[in-house]
């Protein structure tokens, strides 16, 4: 036995008040947690599934300041030990609603309870992006999968399509190549829009072919995936490629759903917010991967957190 | 032997379990035949009852009467007791590591509570008001970070009534159960061989699948 994780275990009590309620357990959520101890306030972190994030599906972070090269589940693991060192309480449910007007807002958890505080803040990142096309709902769980960690172990030994080639795809299929026999690697466009040095390393293993410029037309099987349907985006033509299983990373949405008509999100779902993380309602913030930006790293997820909280308490907490 | 859990992992296990009240029983069935995990399962208990007084375990083998009163047919199988000595229908099947080993902290300090179901009082009502029998099997892998949200629903859910059995499955270990049922995501839920679905849903969802099945 490799690992013992105690994930939600750590719970703590829940409270009814709060001063800043976190939504979601990411390294933009966790940073916020720190820094509203540090500005004397009780924020309190609503995680729907593990500390840590997305980082936890991430092999190595090799771009998170002092560190060379850390594996995400340890990243995450640290950072969260960081803010309960610093008596940051967590909780286990799912947010399913927000209430955002008055001066007093809530948040309503799957389980039923309620938590109320003076602040919010959306740290709920981003989720995968479904392929959208004939045979994914069928296939879902039979031979279709978001997550290599989770379902690899089914495919030793097989051939395995990943559909995308940026760097959560290649990332994905490096943890897949230890299980695997074969992975073809589908992608939209002309070239792999991955770091040159996850290429390099995809490479090695030797495991690899690469189909570009091409789009899942559709999934066929039986009781399992046995076939993916690939169009050519120049030509159209459709081929027929045999495989065991397919690993989708095309992307990402963010995890907004629940504030629809509670906040302003853009056209695709991200979250509107003004220099200081604030979103259109006040003292309701959003950061990290959930917010409309630029670049969504860690490190920017992290720097929200400061920049949402320093203005919070400056604004919400001064008396 | 070496030990299975490492210290920074014992010490903040004995944490978790300073939240225990009453003494909680874990019973463990093995068997001697094609059981790769039973030894290792039943160290897991041990160095768990040397870190906390209120842990306790007994080991019985597959083919036992206590087998058959507890409806046991594989192993490694756990099954937790409250300090009244109640089975609430919660049993894991394979070895709770990995992610899966906070489930199964989760509920052993919830078992020394007595086992009081941590779910919204509308679900509630709606699991009381089931009157037939519900086998509820979550396969899970213990790489898997969203599984054990899944689990802990199911075995709250089979806290509520006793019509309910939940068992978190280990697919690597019980590959032929998981042929069977065709997994190849995590977590896959199976209800009453009738529903199943794919990913952890959250609660209010979850009960409506069982409610489906019923
Ligand atoms: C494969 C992969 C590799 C990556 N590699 C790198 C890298 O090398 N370097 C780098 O800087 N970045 C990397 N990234 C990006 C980085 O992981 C994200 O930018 C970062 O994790 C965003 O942090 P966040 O806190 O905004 O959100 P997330 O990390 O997405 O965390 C959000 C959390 O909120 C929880 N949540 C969501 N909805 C709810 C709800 N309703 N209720 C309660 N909780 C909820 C989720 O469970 C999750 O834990 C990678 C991403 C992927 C997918």
């Amino acid at each position: 036995m490799s690992f013992f994780e105690l994930g939600s275990a750590k719970k703590s009590d829940l409270k009814e008040y709060y001063d800043v309620t976190i939504i979601g357990g990411g390294p933009g959520g966790i940073t916020a947690g720190i820094y509203a101890v540090q500005a004397g306030l009780n924020p309190i972190i609503v995680e729907k599934a593990l500390d840590g994030g997305q980082m936890n599906n991430t092999q190595s972070v090799e771009n998170w300041t002092g560190f060379t090269s850390i594996r995400g589940m340890e990243l995450s693991e640290r950072m969260a030990d960081h803010a309960r060192a610093f008596d940051v309480p967590f909780t286990y449910a799912e947010v399913v609603d927000v209430e955002t007007n008055g001066l007093e807002k809530a948040v309503v958890l799957d389980n039923g309870k309620k938590i109320k505080s003076r602040v919010i803040i959306v740290a709920t990142g981003s989720n995968l992006r479904k392929l959208g096309v004939k045979g994914e709902e069928e296939f879902k769980g039979r031979g279709i999968s978001y997550c290599a960690t989770c379902d690899g172990h089914f495919f030793s030994d097989k051939h395995i399509a990943v559909i995308g080639g940026g760097n959560s795809a290649l990332d994905e299929s490096l943890c897949l190549s230890k299980m695997v026999s074969k992975i073809t690697v589908i992608q939209n466009l002309p070239k792999l829009t991955a770091d040159k040095l996850l290429q390099r390393k995809l490479n090695d293993t030797g495991k690899v072919e690469y189909i570009y410029n091409s789009v899942v037309d559709s999934v066929e099987g039986d009781s399992q995936v046995r076939k993916v349907n690939i169009r050519n985006v120049d030509s159209g033509e459709i081929t027929s490629l045999p495989v065991d299983g397919i690993f989708v990373f095309i992307g990402l949405i963010p995890n907004s759903q629940f504030l629809k008509g509670k906040v302003e999100l853009n056209e695709f779902g991200y979250v509107k917010t003004n220099d200081f993380m604030e979103t259109s309602k006040k003292a309701v913030y959003a950061i990290g991967d959930v917010r409309e930006k630029e670049v969504r790293q860690i490190v920017t997820a992290a720097a929200d957190g400061a920049i949402a909280v320093y203005h919070a308490a400056r604004n919400y907490f001064n008396d | 032997m070496a030990k299975l859990l490492p210290e920074n992992i014992t010490k903040q296990v004995k944490e978790i379990f300073s939240n225990m009240e009453g003494s909680v029983k874990a019973l463990l069935f093995k068997s001697e035949k094609n059981c790769d995990y039973c030894s290792t399962a039943e160290q897991m208990l041990q160095e768990l009852s040397e870190l906390e007084a209120k842990i306790s375990y007994e080991v019985h083998e597959l083919d036992s009467e206590m087998a058959d009163k507890y409806s046991v047919e594989l192993a490694p199988s756990i099954v937790l007791l409250t300090p009244e000595g109640e089975d609430k229908g919660v049993r894991f099947l394979g070895i709770p590591a990995g992610h899966e080993f906070g489930s199964l902290l989760q509920d052993i300090v919830s078992f020394s509570k007595g086992a009081i179901p941590e779910l919204s009082e509308e679900s509630i009502k709606k699991i009381e008001k089931i009157n037939s029998p519900v086998d509820i099997k979550v396969f899970v892998t213990t790489t898997c970070p969203y599984c054990p949200k899944a689990v802990l629903t199911a075995h709250n859910i089979a806290m509520v009534n006793k019509n309910v059995m939940a068992y978190m499955v280990e697919a690597n270990e019980f590959q032929d159960l998981s042929k069977k049922y065709g997994v190849s995501s995590v977590p896959q839920i199976v209800i009453n061989d009738k529903v199943t679905f794919v990913g952890a849903y959250p609660e209010g969802q979850f009960v409506d699948q069982v409610m489906k099945a019923v």
